[in-house]
């Protein structure tokens, strides 16, 4: 899916996961098949809501159906379907049809726009042991950083920690810092590599 | 299998979390972009 999303931005479409699962689960899954940029939405609490409002939640089993709904700029439902949750979609098919939704009822929409990128020579600064920084170090798989975005954990290297302590004054971690300036809590941290390497409106 | 929303309709509004910490409702992509919506029962099966 995620090598196919050029073809569905460039049919300006948005691609969205839902289940019933938790953001926790989501990052963890996102990461293990190689990092997923687009949002998996959380439909967890209350559990289904959103499946329910699409008719796509199995209530007796407390999943949602393996279904594909197709809206249009105008918030109209253009195409719905289900193969069933042990069935496959056909990816090709659904990036065709959203290319005809597009042309149909697009009307020259914009096209997305690049993100900005993260600056070079950025680092991250991680502990050993610790959720924030194990969950900064999964949006950066996710948004597909690695390469751009040095990690530096400072449990394990003397150095890494000396070099933190003598940036931000502290050796807090997770800490993102860019051009010198340390950004702490991996909240705001993930809010910042969001916003350089995805393009979701506000 | 279940009886997923008729076509030619308005889609349901939403907003939920997603698992990059963003807000994602149905109205940020009014005007701007389609949606299509991937449901799917659970992390750890194919989407």
């Amino acid at each position: 899916m995620e090598k196919l999303l050029a073809r569905f931005r460039s049919a300006h479409t948005q691609v969205l996961g839902v289940s019933v699962d938790s953001v926790y689960s989501h990052a963890n899954w996102a990461q293990s098949m190689g990092g997923v940029s687009f949002p998996l939405l959380s439909d967890f609490h209350p559990k289904g809501a959103m499946a329910t409002a699409y008719g796509t939640y199995l209530a007796d089993k407390g999943i949602t159906d393996r279904a594909t709904v197709i809206i249009d700029a105008g918030g109209i439902v253009r195409h719905a379907s289900s193969v069933t949750p042990s069935g496959q979609r056909n990816i090709e098919e659904l990036a065709a049809l959203c290319e005809s939704v597009d042309k149909q009822h697009g009307g020259g929409l914009k096209g997305f726009s690049i993100p900005p990128g993260i600056a070079a020579g950025a680092t991250l600064y991680v502990k050993s042991h610790c959720g924030a920084s194990r969950a900064a170090m999964l949006a950066r798989h996710n948004l597909h950083l690695d390469t751009r975005l040095t990690v530096r954990n400072v449990t394990e290297d003397v150095a890494a920690r000396g070099e933190l302590q003598k940036i931000a004054g502290k050796d807090q971690a997770p800490c993102l810092v860019i051009d010198g300036n340390p950004i702490h809590e991996s909240k705001v941290i993930i809010q910042h590599l969001v916003s350089a390497a995805t393009d979701i409106p506000g | 299998m279940s009886e997923v929303i008729a076509t030619g309709k308005e889609a349901p509004r939403f907003s939920l979390p997603d698992h990059l910490g963003r807000t994602i409702t149905l109205e940020q992509f009014s005007g701007k972009r389609n949606v299509m919506l991937l449901f799917y029962p659970l992390d750890f099966t194919p989407t």
